[in-house]
């Protein structure tokens, strides 16, 4: 029996394992390496050239501006989205007529494509015959030209990922207002705290771990921006050129393995060290809450 | 005579087709600590959170010293509730879950005032070592008295408590209940307190009412509502082991069971079908001439209860710890005659 169990227990984690392994690890370790040699797509044989791709990153000047604009666009993407959805949920917090069909509306453009988004939004904020500029137009409005203006294209695609990532946001944060014992409440009014104190002490604290976490993901995710990027300018614009972009156009335009693979592992350190620096965070907060809510 | 501190006139609630009050009405005086005795899902919570504010009735009136305070908000009556499940603030630590309450707007207490309060909630209710501890570190009994102080911190007008030892084990409930008492005599602040712990009731309230599917079937010192229950459903609610009711009717001057067995002698002027109503402790095994079995012996050590079928008829006996008893004896029961509740029987069943 023992040894039927031990084939077993292979048998079931074995499958999921080696897919990990060809997938993931090995990939991982293999760029790793590649990250050290001067490999190219155009052929050749690979050379290990020791550090000297990372020292070629930190001269590129291309670097220094995707990660300006990665960060710019990671710090204002995660927040406004963290307001608009927390704000959302807010409002879909107690119940009213038509609230189910309302939060499922509102859910629907974090279900949808990202690239597919991007090509729709390229119509909407078309300079020309946008839907955006129609209606500013025949309110005899300013035009601004959202897709070319390279003050604007940032902003631009900006607008796209809160639009589709608002939703995301609100559907964490009301699973974490829902998970708030209505009897707190309770208490708070038979306590006589105002509704702001009732939002600030209780309601906020018992939400901000799950809002930590929503954070994370969002984070994490903005770092690697690439879709709306490519579908709206282009990898190779300098306005809108975020790190992933940048490691596209090194890497598939400009056929540099060795160098795209230190580019990613970069990007990679980046978004472990911010993904660490939360998920400890967020695991002091809960501890000091406690697992359970009394 | 005074009026009373709050007055609740006819009040009722429906939950759609379910009656969860009716017509309820009473009073409490100042100081005064009613209980509000009745079986789980008799309407007691509910008629807890129309007192604090929490639900609305549907008809009637609550006034607080002559004021009228049915509409008002549960932050305008100052009234403290301490919830059965204690609902204290998880993220937040003893001392902070004393201090919301008052903080709260409108109170501009001085940190030295709030400090001071605390303190002496804190020793009145032995919590001082936990102040600094986190609400969900604390053991039941514990997170029991910091509810219990985040009531009284704010000294409130009137407390109202649900259950609150009905989540603890035997042994600290005993501690508390005694705790309570003696708070609210310190305090003298009018309580309701809400159970279904006969104990509870028997040994707390200045008076009981009993509530049951959404009726108060009546009020009073809980020397009344034991030796006068003005119904079996009251008479059922205190005593132990609960009290023994046999349907009878009149027989030749004799009062007896559906079998046809006379049991004890009916008062000449008593209606011709009834409920009596007869204490566990007012029967004897011994002494009386139809003969019952023995089916359960239950040893509580000083005392012994006898469960036995007398002619068809289920009774329990409370008899003294001296004699062992044997299922299947013969035993001989014989009613204490002065100590014998009957209630006449109406075509509903009581």
């Amino acid at each position: 029996m023992r040894v039927k169990d031990g084939v077993l227990k292979y048998g079931f984690v074995g499958p999921a394992l080696i897919f990990l392994i060809a997938f993931n690890i090995f990939p991982l370790f293999y760029n790793i390496y590649l990250s050290f040699t001067d490999a190219e797509l155009s052929g050749g044989i690979a050379r290990l050239i020791g550090g000297r791709n990372y020292g070629v990153i930190f001269d590129d000047t291309r670097y220094g501006t995707a990660l300006r604009t990665t960060g710019l666009f990671v710090i204002l993407a995660v927040a406004i989205e963290l307001l608009l959805g927390f704000a959302l949920a807010l409002a879909l917090q107690k119940p009213f007529w038509g609230k189910p069909a309302l939060t499922t509306i509102l859910l629907v453009p974090m279900m949808l494509s990202p690239a597919v988004m991007g090509l729709y939004w390229n119509f909407i904020l078309n300079g020309h015959y946008g839907v955006v500029n129609q209606a500013l137009s025949a309110f005899g409005l300013f035009q601004p030209q959202w897709l070319t203006d390279p003050d604007l294209k940032l902003f631009s695609i900006l607008i796209i990922d809160i639009w589709m990532w608002t939703p995301f946001m609100m559907l964490i944060a009301l699973a974490g207002l829902n998970a708030i014992p209505n009897h707190l409440y309770e208490a708070a009014a038979i306590d006589r705290a105002s509704r702001w104190t009732i939002f600030r002490r209780i309601t906020l604290p018992l939400c901000s771990p799950l809002l930590f976490l929503a954070v994370l993901l969002r984070t994490t995710d903005a770092l690697k921006q690439f879709d709306l990027v490519m579908a709206v300018t282009g990898p190779n614009d300098r306005a809108t050129q975020t790190l992933s972009a940048l490691l596209y156009q090194v890497m598939f335009r400009g056929y540099k393995i060795g160098l795209g693979s230190s580019y990613s592992i970069v990007i990679l350190l980046i978004v472990i060290a911010i993904a660490t620096i939360f998920i400890r965070y967020i695991a002091s907060i809960q501890a000091k809450q406690g697992r359970e809510t009394a | 005579m005074n009026d009373p501190f709050l007055k609740i006139d006819n009040l009722s609630k429906n939950y759609g087709e379910t009656q969860a009050l009716s017509e309820i009405s009473l009073s409490l005086h100042a100081e005064e600590l009613l209980v509000i005795l009745g079986p789980t899902g008799a309407g007691k919570t509910t008629l807890l959170r129309i007192i604090a504010g929490l639900e609305t009735a549907d008809a009637g009136r609550i006034a607080v010293k002559g004021a009228d305070i049915t509409h008002q908000l549960p932050a305008e009556r100052d009234i403290a509730l301490v919830f059965q499940n204690f609902s204290l603030y998880p993220n937040k630590t003893v001392r902070q879950n004393l201090e919301f309450p008052l903080q709260a707007p409108g109170r501009n207490l001085s940190k030295e005032d709030i400090a001071n309060r605390i303190a002496h909630s804190a020793d009145l209710l032995r919590i001082t070592p936990l102040l600094d501890r986190p609400a969900t570190r604390l053991s039941g009994g514990e997170m029991q008295r910091v509810a219990i102080g985040r009531a009284i911190v704010r000294q409130p007008q009137l407390f109202l408590l649900d259950e609150p030892l009905t989540n603890l084990d035997a042994k600290l409930r005993e501690v508390l209940r005694v705790e309570l008492i003696r708070l609210q005599r310190d305090l003298g602040t009018p309580m309701i307190y809400v159970t279904h712990d006969r104990i509870e009731a028997l040994s707390m309230g200045d008076r009981i009412a009993v509530l049951s599917e959404g009726k108060i079937l009546q009020i009073g010192s809980p020397e009344e509502i034991y030796q006068q229950p003005n119904s079996p459903t009251v008479a059922r609610q205190l005593g132990y082991p609960p009290i023994n009711t046999i349907d009878v009717h009149k027989r030749r001057g004799q009062w007896s069971t559906a079998s046809n067995h006379p049991i004890m002698t009916a008062d000449h002027n008593a209606p011709s079908n009834a409920t009596l109503g007869i204490r566990a402790e007012n029967i004897s095994p011994r002494g009386g001439e139809i003969p019952a079995t023995i089916e359960v012996v239950e040893d509580l050590g000083a005392s012994t209860i006898l469960l036995a079928d007398w002619a068809g008829q289920p009774i329990q006996i409370l008899t003294s710890g001296e004699q062992p008893w044997h299922i299947g004896d013969e035993i001989y029961p014989s009613i204490d005659p002065d100590r014998v509740l009957v209630w006449g029987t109406t075509d509903e069943q009581g």
